[in-house]
Protein backbone atom coordinates (compact mmCIF):
# COMPACT_ATOMS: atom_id res chain seq x y z
CA UNK A 1 0.00 0.00 0.00
CA UNK A 2 1.24 3.46 -0.76
CA UNK A 3 2.48 5.74 1.93
CA UNK A 4 0.00 8.45 2.90
CA UNK A 5 1.93 10.66 5.27
CA UNK A 6 5.70 10.69 5.17
CA UNK A 7 7.60 12.62 7.80
CA UNK A 8 11.30 13.11 7.24
CA UNK A 9 13.77 14.28 9.88
CA UNK A 10 11.44 16.60 11.73
CA UNK A 11 13.14 18.47 14.56
CA UNK A 12 12.13 21.36 16.76
CA UNK A 13 14.22 23.46 19.08
CA UNK A 14 13.17 26.45 21.11
CA UNK A 15 15.42 29.39 21.89
CA UNK A 16 15.58 30.13 25.56
CA UNK A 17 16.13 33.55 27.00
CA UNK A 18 19.73 34.29 27.59
CA UNK A 19 22.46 36.76 26.96
CA UNK A 20 22.94 37.32 23.25
CA UNK A 21 26.38 35.87 23.02
CA UNK A 22 25.34 33.19 25.47
CA UNK A 23 22.27 31.81 23.76
CA UNK A 24 20.79 28.53 24.91
CA UNK A 25 18.65 26.16 22.95
CA UNK A 26 16.13 23.57 24.10
CA UNK A 27 15.74 20.60 21.83
CA UNK A 28 12.07 19.68 22.12
CA UNK A 29 12.28 17.17 19.32
CA UNK A 30 15.32 15.43 17.91
CA UNK A 31 15.17 14.53 14.21
CA UNK A 32 12.67 11.75 13.64
CA UNK A 33 11.06 10.15 10.61
CA UNK A 34 8.07 7.93 10.16
CA UNK A 35 5.47 7.02 7.54
CA UNK A 36 1.82 6.02 7.77
CA UNK A 37 -0.36 4.25 5.22
CA UNK A 38 -4.08 4.76 4.79
CA UNK A 39 -6.32 2.76 7.17
CA UNK A 40 -3.43 2.36 9.59
CA UNK A 41 -2.95 3.76 13.06
CA UNK A 42 0.28 4.97 14.56
CA UNK A 43 0.36 5.31 18.33
CA UNK A 44 2.74 7.71 20.05
CA UNK A 45 3.42 6.89 23.68
CA UNK A 46 5.49 8.87 26.11
CA UNK A 47 5.58 10.86 29.32
CA UNK A 48 4.99 14.57 29.65
CA UNK A 49 7.78 16.55 28.08
CA UNK A 50 8.65 13.73 25.73
CA UNK A 51 7.74 15.87 22.73
CA UNK A 52 4.64 14.02 21.57
CA UNK A 53 2.40 17.07 21.71
CA UNK A 54 5.03 19.16 19.95
CA UNK A 55 5.07 16.56 17.20
CA UNK A 56 1.28 16.73 16.90
CA UNK A 57 1.39 20.51 16.72
CA UNK A 58 3.99 20.39 13.97
CA UNK A 59 1.92 17.93 11.97
CA UNK A 60 -1.23 20.08 12.05
CA UNK A 61 0.82 23.18 11.36
CA UNK A 62 0.39 25.00 14.66
CA UNK A 63 4.18 25.03 15.03
CA UNK A 64 6.81 25.23 12.34
CA UNK A 65 9.55 22.63 12.51
CA UNK A 66 13.15 23.83 12.76
CA UNK A 67 14.26 21.30 10.16
CA UNK A 68 12.64 18.53 8.19
CA UNK A 69 9.85 18.00 5.69
CA UNK A 70 6.38 16.51 5.69
CA UNK A 71 4.97 14.85 2.57
CA UNK A 72 1.29 14.03 2.14
CA UNK A 73 0.66 11.68 -0.81
CA UNK A 74 4.10 12.56 -2.09
CA UNK A 75 3.34 16.28 -2.00
CA UNK A 76 5.42 18.57 0.20
CA UNK A 77 3.38 20.41 2.85
CA UNK A 78 4.52 24.00 3.09
CA UNK A 79 4.72 25.59 6.51
CA UNK A 80 2.46 28.57 6.03
CA UNK A 81 0.06 26.89 3.65
CA UNK A 82 -2.78 26.20 6.06
CA UNK A 83 -5.56 25.79 3.53
CA UNK A 84 -3.97 22.74 2.00
CA UNK A 85 -3.02 21.25 5.32
CA UNK A 86 -6.15 21.78 7.40
CA UNK A 87 -8.27 19.98 4.84
CA UNK A 88 -6.23 16.83 5.05
CA UNK A 89 -4.88 16.72 8.59
CA UNK A 90 -7.35 17.33 11.43
CA UNK A 91 -6.99 17.08 15.17
CA UNK A 92 -9.19 16.07 18.13
CA UNK A 93 -8.25 17.28 21.58
CA UNK A 94 -8.46 15.74 25.01
CA UNK A 95 -11.08 17.92 26.63
CA UNK A 96 -13.94 18.22 24.19
CA UNK A 97 -15.91 20.42 26.58
CA UNK A 98 -13.51 23.33 26.32
CA UNK A 99 -12.73 23.09 22.61
CA UNK A 100 -16.30 23.79 21.49
CA UNK A 101 -17.38 27.43 21.45
CA UNK A 102 -20.25 27.65 23.96
CA UNK A 103 -21.95 30.58 22.24
CA UNK A 104 -22.42 28.83 18.88
CA UNK A 105 -24.88 26.12 17.96
CA UNK A 106 -23.54 22.85 16.59
CA UNK A 107 -24.57 23.91 13.11
CA UNK A 108 -22.57 27.14 13.34
CA UNK A 109 -19.62 25.26 14.80
CA UNK A 110 -19.53 22.76 11.97
CA UNK A 111 -20.28 25.44 9.37
CA UNK A 112 -17.06 27.32 10.05
CA UNK A 113 -14.60 24.87 8.47
CA UNK A 114 -16.97 24.46 5.51
CA UNK A 115 -17.25 28.19 4.83
CA UNK A 116 -13.51 28.63 5.07
CA UNK A 117 -12.46 25.62 3.04
CA UNK A 118 -15.20 24.71 0.56
CA UNK A 119 -17.30 26.38 -2.12
CA UNK A 120 -20.58 24.71 -1.08
CA UNK A 121 -23.76 26.80 -0.85
CA UNK A 122 -25.86 27.05 2.27
CA UNK A 123 -28.18 24.17 1.48
CA UNK A 124 -25.37 21.80 0.59
CA UNK A 125 -23.53 22.74 3.77
CA UNK A 126 -26.59 22.01 5.86
CA UNK A 127 -27.05 18.64 4.23
CA UNK A 128 -23.40 17.78 4.77
CA UNK A 129 -23.64 18.73 8.44
CA UNK A 130 -26.71 16.54 8.82
CA UNK A 131 -25.08 13.50 7.25
CA UNK A 132 -21.86 14.02 9.22
CA UNK A 133 -23.75 14.17 12.50
CA UNK A 134 -25.53 10.94 11.60
CA UNK A 135 -22.21 9.36 10.74
CA UNK A 136 -20.88 9.92 14.25
CA UNK A 137 -24.04 8.54 15.84
CA UNK A 138 -25.94 11.72 16.63
CA UNK A 139 -29.22 12.95 15.15
CA UNK A 140 -29.42 15.52 12.37
CA UNK A 141 -31.68 17.65 14.56
CA UNK A 142 -28.89 18.01 17.09
CA UNK A 143 -27.44 20.77 14.90
CA UNK A 144 -29.66 23.38 16.54
CA UNK A 145 -28.43 22.53 20.03
CA UNK A 146 -25.73 24.32 22.00
CA UNK A 147 -22.67 22.44 23.32
CA UNK A 148 -23.80 22.64 26.97
CA UNK A 149 -26.85 20.51 26.14
CA UNK A 150 -24.68 17.48 25.38
CA UNK A 151 -22.95 15.02 27.68
CA UNK A 152 -19.19 14.50 27.61
CA UNK A 153 -19.31 11.55 25.25
CA UNK A 154 -21.59 13.37 22.83
CA UNK A 155 -19.31 16.43 22.86
CA UNK A 156 -16.42 14.20 21.88
CA UNK A 157 -18.54 12.93 18.99
CA UNK A 158 -19.13 16.52 17.88
CA UNK A 159 -15.38 17.16 17.90
CA UNK A 160 -15.05 14.06 15.77
CA UNK A 161 -17.73 15.34 13.40
CA UNK A 162 -15.83 18.63 13.12
CA UNK A 163 -12.69 16.67 12.28
CA UNK A 164 -14.19 14.44 9.58
CA UNK A 165 -16.50 16.99 7.93
CA UNK A 166 -13.81 18.05 5.44
CA UNK A 167 -13.08 14.44 4.38
CA UNK A 168 -9.54 14.46 5.76
CA UNK A 169 -6.96 11.75 5.30
CA UNK A 170 -5.18 11.94 8.64
CA UNK A 171 -6.72 12.54 12.07
CA UNK A 172 -4.59 13.22 15.11
CA UNK A 173 -6.13 12.08 18.40
CA UNK A 174 -4.34 13.96 21.17
CA UNK A 175 -5.40 11.99 24.27
CA UNK A 176 -8.90 12.11 22.83
CA UNK A 177 -10.00 9.00 24.67
CA UNK A 178 -8.45 9.71 28.07
CA UNK A 179 -11.16 11.85 29.62
CA UNK A 180 -14.10 9.63 28.67
CA UNK A 181 -15.90 7.17 30.91
CA UNK A 182 -15.08 3.50 30.17
CA UNK A 183 -18.40 2.53 28.57
CA UNK A 184 -18.38 5.65 26.38
CA UNK A 185 -14.73 5.12 25.56
CA UNK A 186 -15.40 1.72 24.04
CA UNK A 187 -18.29 3.20 22.04
CA UNK A 188 -15.91 5.86 20.75
CA UNK A 189 -13.23 3.28 19.87
CA UNK A 190 -15.80 1.27 17.90
CA UNK A 191 -16.93 4.41 16.09
CA UNK A 192 -13.38 5.44 15.24
CA UNK A 193 -12.57 1.98 13.91
CA UNK A 194 -15.72 1.95 11.75
CA UNK A 195 -14.91 5.37 10.31
CA UNK A 196 -11.37 4.27 9.59
CA UNK A 197 -12.69 1.42 7.45
CA UNK A 198 -15.35 3.53 5.74
CA UNK A 199 -13.29 6.61 4.95
CA UNK A 200 -9.81 5.14 4.73
CA UNK A 201 -8.48 7.39 7.48
CA UNK A 202 -5.06 7.19 9.03
CA UNK A 203 -4.95 7.93 12.76
CA UNK A 204 -2.14 9.20 14.89
CA UNK A 205 -3.08 8.27 18.44
CA UNK A 206 -1.35 10.00 21.31
CA UNK A 207 -2.12 8.11 24.47
CA UNK A 208 -0.61 6.66 27.59
CA UNK A 209 -3.16 3.91 28.09
CA UNK A 210 -1.35 0.86 26.76
CA UNK A 211 -4.54 -1.21 26.63
CA UNK A 212 -6.04 1.18 24.11
CA UNK A 213 -2.78 1.42 22.21
CA UNK A 214 -2.64 -2.38 21.93
CA UNK A 215 -6.19 -2.63 20.71
CA UNK A 216 -6.26 0.35 18.41
CA UNK A 217 -2.92 0.76 16.71
CA UNK A 218 -0.83 -1.06 14.12
CA UNK A 219 2.46 0.63 14.82
CA UNK A 220 3.78 2.26 17.94
CA UNK A 221 6.45 4.84 18.63
CA UNK A 222 7.71 5.33 22.16
CA UNK A 223 9.22 8.71 22.89
CA UNK A 224 11.28 10.04 25.74
CA UNK A 225 12.77 13.52 26.03
CA UNK A 226 12.23 14.36 22.38
CA UNK A 227 13.70 11.18 21.01
CA UNK A 228 12.15 8.04 19.64
CA UNK A 229 13.51 5.27 21.82
CA UNK A 230 11.62 2.37 20.31
CA UNK A 231 9.32 1.85 17.37
CA UNK A 232 7.81 -0.97 15.39
CA UNK A 233 4.70 -3.12 15.16
CA UNK A 234 2.65 -2.70 18.34
CA UNK A 235 2.40 -6.39 19.14
CA UNK A 236 6.09 -7.02 18.65
CA UNK A 237 7.17 -4.03 20.72
CA UNK A 238 4.82 -4.97 23.54
CA UNK A 239 5.77 -8.64 23.50
CA UNK A 240 9.41 -7.90 23.74
CA UNK A 241 10.13 -4.37 24.99
CA UNK A 242 13.78 -3.54 24.50
CA UNK A 243 14.30 -0.05 25.87
CA UNK A 244 14.21 0.82 29.55
CA UNK A 245 11.54 3.50 29.05
CA UNK A 246 9.19 1.02 27.39
CA UNK A 247 9.75 -1.54 30.09
CA UNK A 248 9.09 1.04 32.78
CA UNK A 249 5.86 2.14 31.11
CA UNK A 250 4.62 -1.42 30.82
CA UNK A 251 5.60 -2.18 34.40
CA UNK A 252 3.76 0.86 35.70
CA UNK A 253 0.52 -0.28 34.09
CA UNK A 254 0.99 -3.95 35.04
CA UNK A 255 0.80 -4.72 31.38
CA UNK A 256 2.02 -7.95 29.90
CA UNK A 257 1.38 -9.72 26.63
CA UNK A 258 2.34 -13.32 26.12
CA UNK B 1 -15.24 -6.09 62.77
CA UNK B 2 -16.65 -3.70 60.24
CA UNK B 3 -15.03 -0.33 60.46
CA UNK B 4 -17.69 1.46 58.51
CA UNK B 5 -21.12 -0.04 57.99
CA UNK B 6 -23.62 1.84 55.88
CA UNK B 7 -26.96 0.35 54.97
CA UNK B 8 -29.37 1.93 52.48
CA UNK B 9 -27.93 5.42 52.35
CA UNK B 10 -29.93 7.83 50.21
CA UNK B 11 -29.00 11.35 49.23
CA UNK B 12 -31.65 13.72 47.93
CA UNK B 13 -31.24 17.10 46.27
CA UNK B 14 -33.74 19.95 46.39
CA UNK B 15 -34.30 21.31 42.90
CA UNK B 16 -36.93 23.77 41.62
CA UNK B 17 -38.83 20.82 40.14
CA UNK B 18 -38.93 18.82 43.35
CA UNK B 19 -36.57 16.49 45.13
CA UNK B 20 -34.26 14.32 43.08
CA UNK B 21 -32.91 11.08 44.47
CA UNK B 22 -29.24 11.37 43.56
CA UNK B 23 -28.02 8.34 45.49
CA UNK B 24 -30.58 5.58 45.94
CA UNK B 25 -30.16 3.16 48.86
CA UNK B 26 -26.49 2.32 48.61
CA UNK B 27 -24.84 0.00 51.11
CA UNK B 28 -21.14 0.03 51.82
CA UNK B 29 -19.05 -1.68 54.43
CA UNK B 30 -15.34 -1.44 55.04
CA UNK B 31 -13.41 -3.89 57.18
CA UNK B 32 -10.33 -3.01 59.15
CA UNK B 33 -7.14 -3.02 57.09
CA UNK B 34 -8.98 -3.40 53.81
CA UNK B 35 -8.58 -1.53 50.54
CA UNK B 36 -12.01 -1.11 49.04
CA UNK B 37 -12.53 0.26 45.56
CA UNK B 38 -15.60 2.29 44.72
CA UNK B 39 -16.12 2.31 40.97
CA UNK B 40 -18.63 4.28 38.97
CA UNK B 41 -18.76 6.42 35.88
CA UNK B 42 -19.29 10.16 36.08
CA UNK B 43 -22.59 11.02 37.70
CA UNK B 44 -22.81 7.77 39.60
CA UNK B 45 -22.73 9.53 42.95
CA UNK B 46 -19.48 8.04 44.19
CA UNK B 47 -18.02 11.39 45.23
CA UNK B 48 -21.34 12.35 46.85
CA UNK B 49 -21.22 9.16 48.88
CA UNK B 50 -17.69 9.94 50.04
CA UNK B 51 -18.67 13.46 50.99
CA UNK B 52 -21.72 12.17 52.85
CA UNK B 53 -19.51 9.82 54.85
CA UNK B 54 -17.29 12.61 56.13
CA UNK B 55 -20.25 14.97 56.35
CA UNK B 56 -19.18 17.88 54.21
CA UNK B 57 -22.26 18.12 52.01
CA UNK B 58 -24.11 21.40 51.78
CA UNK B 59 -27.55 21.94 53.33
CA UNK B 60 -29.37 21.43 50.05
CA UNK B 61 -28.43 17.76 50.09
CA UNK B 62 -30.50 15.54 52.39
CA UNK B 63 -28.90 12.37 53.64
CA UNK B 64 -30.86 9.44 55.09
CA UNK B 65 -29.60 6.05 56.11
CA UNK B 66 -31.02 2.96 57.74
CA UNK B 67 -27.74 2.29 59.42
CA UNK B 68 -24.60 4.35 59.66
CA UNK B 69 -22.12 2.79 62.04
CA UNK B 70 -18.50 3.75 62.57
CA UNK B 71 -16.61 1.13 64.62
CA UNK B 72 -19.82 0.10 66.31
CA UNK B 73 -20.92 3.64 67.17
CA UNK B 74 -24.23 4.71 65.66
CA UNK B 75 -23.42 8.03 64.04
CA UNK B 76 -27.06 8.87 63.37
CA UNK B 77 -27.72 9.11 67.11
CA UNK B 78 -24.84 11.49 67.79
CA UNK B 79 -25.20 15.23 67.61
CA UNK B 80 -23.58 16.96 64.68
CA UNK B 81 -20.68 18.31 66.75
CA UNK B 82 -19.92 14.93 68.29
CA UNK B 83 -20.06 13.28 64.92
CA UNK B 84 -17.69 15.84 63.42
CA UNK B 85 -15.22 15.44 66.25
CA UNK B 86 -15.27 11.67 65.85
CA UNK B 87 -14.93 11.65 62.10
CA UNK B 88 -12.25 14.37 62.03
CA UNK B 89 -10.12 12.22 64.28
CA UNK B 90 -10.52 8.96 62.43
CA UNK B 91 -11.17 9.69 58.75
CA UNK B 92 -9.08 11.70 56.31
CA UNK B 93 -9.70 12.44 52.68
CA UNK B 94 -7.55 13.30 49.69
CA UNK B 95 -8.84 14.73 46.45
CA UNK B 96 -8.01 14.75 42.78
CA UNK B 97 -5.94 17.60 41.35
CA UNK B 98 -3.71 18.10 44.39
CA UNK B 99 -2.32 21.35 42.96
CA UNK B 100 -5.67 23.06 43.29
CA UNK B 101 -6.35 21.74 46.78
CA UNK B 102 -3.18 23.16 48.34
CA UNK B 103 -3.05 26.83 49.24
CA UNK B 104 -0.95 28.48 46.51
CA UNK B 105 0.15 31.37 48.72
CA UNK B 106 1.47 29.37 51.66
CA UNK B 107 4.64 27.35 51.96
CA UNK B 108 4.26 23.57 52.05
CA UNK B 109 5.91 23.43 55.47
CA UNK B 110 3.35 25.81 57.00
CA UNK B 111 0.44 23.94 55.49
CA UNK B 112 1.76 20.70 56.90
CA UNK B 113 2.43 22.07 60.37
CA UNK B 114 -1.09 23.50 60.43
CA UNK B 115 -2.44 19.99 60.07
CA UNK B 116 -0.58 18.67 63.10
CA UNK B 117 -2.74 18.72 66.18
CA UNK B 118 -1.23 20.24 69.34
CA UNK B 119 -2.34 17.24 71.37
CA UNK B 120 0.19 15.12 69.50
CA UNK B 121 3.08 17.24 70.77
CA UNK B 122 4.55 16.67 74.18
CA UNK B 123 6.73 19.06 76.08
CA UNK B 124 6.62 22.69 77.08
CA UNK B 125 5.49 25.48 74.84
CA UNK B 126 9.03 26.60 73.99
CA UNK B 127 9.79 23.11 72.69
CA UNK B 128 6.68 22.96 70.55
CA UNK B 129 8.03 24.77 67.50
CA UNK B 130 10.95 22.44 67.15
CA UNK B 131 8.79 19.37 67.74
CA UNK B 132 6.34 20.54 65.16
CA UNK B 133 9.06 20.89 62.58
CA UNK B 134 10.36 17.44 63.40
CA UNK B 135 6.86 16.04 63.01
CA UNK B 136 6.54 17.70 59.60
CA UNK B 137 9.82 16.18 58.43
CA UNK B 138 8.74 12.78 59.74
CA UNK B 139 5.48 13.03 57.82
CA UNK B 140 7.32 13.89 54.61
CA UNK B 141 9.63 10.92 55.07
CA UNK B 142 6.59 8.70 55.58
CA UNK B 143 5.26 9.57 52.15
CA UNK B 144 8.63 9.06 50.52
CA UNK B 145 9.89 12.62 50.10
CA UNK B 146 13.57 12.59 50.92
CA UNK B 147 14.49 16.20 50.17
CA UNK B 148 12.39 17.50 53.05
CA UNK B 149 14.20 20.81 53.50
CA UNK B 150 13.63 21.78 49.86
CA UNK B 151 10.00 20.66 49.96
CA UNK B 152 9.15 22.57 53.14
CA UNK B 153 10.42 25.81 51.66
CA UNK B 154 8.57 25.67 48.38
CA UNK B 155 5.15 26.70 47.17
CA UNK B 156 2.77 24.19 45.55
CA UNK B 157 3.44 25.49 42.03
CA UNK B 158 7.13 24.75 42.36
CA UNK B 159 6.51 21.04 42.88
CA UNK B 160 5.38 18.37 40.46
CA UNK B 161 1.91 16.90 40.66
CA UNK B 162 3.09 13.62 42.14
CA UNK B 163 4.95 15.41 44.94
CA UNK B 164 1.88 17.59 45.59
CA UNK B 165 -0.28 14.47 45.92
CA UNK B 166 2.28 13.05 48.34
CA UNK B 167 2.07 16.26 50.37
CA UNK B 168 -1.73 15.91 50.40
CA UNK B 169 -1.38 12.36 51.67
CA UNK B 170 1.07 13.61 54.31
CA UNK B 171 -1.48 16.19 55.45
CA UNK B 172 -4.12 13.48 55.59
CA UNK B 173 -1.78 11.27 57.63
CA UNK B 174 -1.08 14.03 60.15
CA UNK B 175 -4.20 13.14 62.12
CA UNK B 176 -3.27 9.43 62.13
CA UNK B 177 -6.50 8.37 60.49
CA UNK B 178 -7.92 4.86 60.55
CA UNK B 179 -9.67 5.29 57.22
CA UNK B 180 -8.35 7.24 54.25
CA UNK B 181 -10.81 8.19 51.54
CA UNK B 182 -9.02 8.81 48.26
CA UNK B 183 -11.30 10.45 45.71
CA UNK B 184 -9.68 9.77 42.32
CA UNK B 185 -6.18 10.45 43.67
CA UNK B 186 -4.50 9.83 40.32
CA UNK B 187 -6.89 11.44 37.83
CA UNK B 188 -5.04 13.23 35.03
CA UNK B 189 -1.66 11.88 36.08
CA UNK B 190 1.05 10.07 34.17
CA UNK B 191 0.89 6.32 34.37
CA UNK B 192 4.29 6.10 36.01
CA UNK B 193 3.35 8.63 38.70
CA UNK B 194 -0.02 6.91 39.11
CA UNK B 195 1.88 3.76 39.96
CA UNK B 196 3.97 5.62 42.55
CA UNK B 197 0.91 7.01 44.32
CA UNK B 198 -0.91 3.66 44.32
CA UNK B 199 2.21 1.93 45.63
CA UNK B 200 2.51 4.50 48.42
CA UNK B 201 -1.14 3.94 49.39
CA UNK B 202 -0.64 0.16 49.32
CA UNK B 203 2.44 0.52 51.56
CA UNK B 204 0.53 2.63 54.06
CA UNK B 205 -2.21 0.03 54.07
CA UNK B 206 0.27 -2.79 54.72
CA UNK B 207 2.51 -1.07 57.25
CA UNK B 208 0.03 0.99 59.23
CA UNK B 209 -3.03 -1.22 58.73
CA UNK B 210 -4.88 1.82 57.46
CA UNK B 211 -8.09 1.11 55.59
CA UNK B 212 -8.48 2.88 52.28
CA UNK B 213 -11.59 3.68 50.27
CA UNK B 214 -10.29 4.16 46.75
CA UNK B 215 -12.68 5.95 44.42
CA UNK B 216 -12.17 5.78 40.69
CA UNK B 217 -14.09 5.80 37.44
CA UNK B 218 -11.90 3.20 35.84
CA UNK B 219 -12.28 -0.42 36.88
CA UNK B 220 -9.14 -1.64 35.14
CA UNK B 221 -6.83 0.77 36.97
CA UNK B 222 -8.08 -0.31 40.36
CA UNK B 223 -8.09 -4.06 40.20
CA UNK B 224 -4.42 -4.43 40.99
CA UNK B 225 -4.63 -2.49 44.24
CA UNK B 226 -7.92 -3.40 45.91
CA UNK B 227 -9.20 -6.31 48.00
CA UNK B 228 -12.88 -5.65 47.44
CA UNK B 229 -14.81 -3.51 45.00
CA UNK B 230 -18.21 -1.84 45.07
CA UNK B 231 -19.68 -0.79 41.73
CA UNK B 232 -22.24 1.99 41.40
CA UNK B 233 -24.21 3.19 38.43
CA UNK B 234 -26.16 6.43 38.27
CA UNK B 235 -26.63 6.59 42.04
CA UNK B 236 -27.64 2.98 42.51
CA UNK B 237 -25.79 0.09 44.05
CA UNK B 238 -24.81 -2.42 41.37
CA UNK B 239 -22.48 -5.05 42.70
CA UNK B 240 -20.01 -5.67 45.50
CA UNK B 241 -17.56 -8.44 46.14
CA UNK B 242 -13.90 -9.33 46.18
CA UNK B 243 -11.79 -8.05 43.31
CA UNK B 244 -11.56 -11.53 41.77
CA UNK B 245 -15.30 -12.01 41.92
CA UNK B 246 -16.02 -8.67 40.31
CA UNK B 247 -13.38 -8.91 37.63
CA UNK B 248 -13.52 -12.59 36.74
CA UNK B 249 -17.15 -13.50 37.42
CA UNK B 250 -19.23 -10.35 37.19
CA UNK B 251 -22.90 -11.04 37.80
CA UNK B 252 -24.47 -7.72 36.93
CA UNK B 253 -24.83 -6.88 33.21
CA UNK B 254 -23.30 -3.46 33.89
CA UNK B 255 -20.17 -4.82 35.54
CA UNK B 256 -19.96 -7.41 32.78
CA UNK B 257 -20.03 -4.60 30.20
CA UNK B 258 -17.39 -2.63 32.14
CA UNK B 259 -15.07 -5.62 32.22
CA UNK B 260 -15.76 -6.48 28.58
CA UNK B 261 -15.15 -2.94 27.40
CA UNK B 262 -11.82 -2.77 29.18
CA UNK B 263 -9.02 -3.12 26.65
CA UNK B 264 -6.65 -4.36 29.29
CA UNK B 265 -8.74 -7.32 30.38
CA UNK B 266 -9.35 -8.53 26.85
CA UNK B 267 -5.86 -8.99 25.52
CA UNK B 268 -6.93 -12.13 23.65
CA UNK B 269 -9.19 -10.03 21.41
CA UNK B 270 -7.72 -9.45 17.96
CA UNK B 271 -6.60 -5.86 17.46
CA UNK B 272 -9.09 -3.51 15.86
CA UNK B 273 -12.03 -5.81 16.55
CA UNK B 274 -15.19 -4.28 17.94
CA UNK B 275 -15.39 -3.96 21.70
CA UNK B 276 -18.44 -5.00 23.69
CA UNK B 277 -20.27 -1.93 24.83
CA UNK B 278 -23.58 -0.73 26.20
CA UNK B 279 -25.69 1.42 23.90
CA UNK B 280 -26.72 4.94 24.89
CA UNK B 281 -25.18 7.26 27.44
CA UNK B 282 -25.31 7.84 31.18
CA UNK B 283 -28.67 9.41 32.21
CA UNK B 284 -28.60 12.92 33.61
CA UNK B 285 -29.92 13.66 37.08
CA UNK B 286 -33.08 15.38 35.81
CA UNK B 287 -34.21 12.45 33.67
CA UNK B 288 -33.49 9.31 35.63
CA UNK B 289 -35.27 6.13 34.53
CA UNK B 290 -37.54 4.52 37.15
CA UNK B 291 -36.70 1.19 38.70
CA UNK B 292 -33.30 -0.13 37.77
CA UNK B 293 -31.55 2.87 36.26
CA UNK B 294 -29.54 0.74 33.89
CA UNK B 295 -32.84 -0.47 32.35
CA UNK B 296 -32.84 1.41 29.02
CA UNK B 297 -29.24 0.43 28.29
CA UNK B 298 -29.31 -3.11 29.65
CA UNK B 299 -29.19 -6.04 27.22
CA UNK B 300 -31.04 -8.30 29.67
CA UNK B 301 -33.79 -5.87 30.68
CA UNK B 302 -37.33 -7.19 30.90
CA UNK B 303 -40.63 -5.84 32.10
CA UNK B 304 -39.90 -6.45 35.80
CA UNK B 305 -36.93 -4.05 35.62
CA UNK B 306 -39.22 -1.03 36.03
CA UNK B 307 -39.22 -1.95 39.73
CA UNK B 308 -35.95 -1.43 41.56
CA UNK B 309 -34.27 -4.78 42.27
CA UNK B 310 -33.33 -5.90 45.75
CA UNK B 311 -29.84 -6.93 46.72
CA UNK B 312 -29.12 -10.65 46.72
CA UNK B 313 -26.08 -12.21 48.30
CA UNK B 314 -24.20 -15.09 46.69
CA UNK B 315 -21.34 -16.13 49.01
CA UNK B 316 -20.49 -12.55 49.88
CA UNK B 317 -20.90 -11.44 46.29
CA UNK B 318 -23.75 -8.96 46.45
CA UNK B 319 -25.59 -8.05 43.31
CA UNK B 320 -28.61 -5.87 42.70
CA UNK B 321 -30.31 -7.19 39.57
CA UNK B 322 -33.47 -9.09 38.63
CA UNK B 323 -31.61 -11.26 36.16
CA UNK B 324 -28.02 -11.70 37.35
CA UNK B 325 -25.57 -13.58 35.18
CA UNK B 326 -25.17 -16.91 36.95
CA UNK B 327 -22.86 -19.13 35.05
CA UNK B 328 -22.41 -21.87 37.60
CA UNK B 329 -26.00 -23.01 37.89
CA UNK B 330 -25.17 -25.79 40.34
CA UNK B 331 -23.86 -23.46 43.02
CA UNK B 332 -26.86 -21.20 43.19
CA UNK B 333 -27.37 -20.51 46.87
CA UNK B 334 -29.53 -17.60 47.73
CA UNK B 335 -28.47 -16.22 51.09
CA UNK B 336 -30.28 -13.76 53.25
CA UNK B 337 -29.23 -10.16 53.39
Amino acid sequence: MSVLLDVKDIAKSFKLKGHWYHKRKLNALSPLSFAIEAKKTLAIVGETGSGKSTLAKILVGAETPTTGKIYLNGQLLKNQHFKQRCQHIRMIFQDSGTTLNPSLTIQELLDEPLILNTVLNEKQRKNLIRTTLQKVGLLGDHMNFYPHMFSGGQKQRISLARAIILQPQVIILDEALAALDPSLRSQMINLLLDLQQQMGLAYILISHNLGIVRHFSDDVMIMSQGEVVESGKTIEVMRNPQHKVTQKLMMSQNFQIK
Amino acid sequence: MNLLDIRNLSIELDTPSGRVLAVDRVSLSIKEGEVRGLVGESGSGKSLLAQAIIGVLEDKWHVHADRFHWRGIDLLRLSIDDRKALLCRDIAMIFQEPMSCLDPTTLIGEQLSEAIDTSQLSGYFWQRKKQRKEAVIKLLHKVGIKKHEQCINSYPHQLTEAICQRVMIAIALAGRPILLIADEPTAAMESTTQGQIFRLLANLNQLKNMSILLISHDLENLTHWTNTITVMYSGQFVEAGSTEQIFNKPMHPYTRALVDSSTKANLQLPTKSRLMTLPGSIPVLQHLPIGCRLGPRCPRAQQTCVAAPTVSNYHGHKVSCHFPLLRETGKKVKGSH
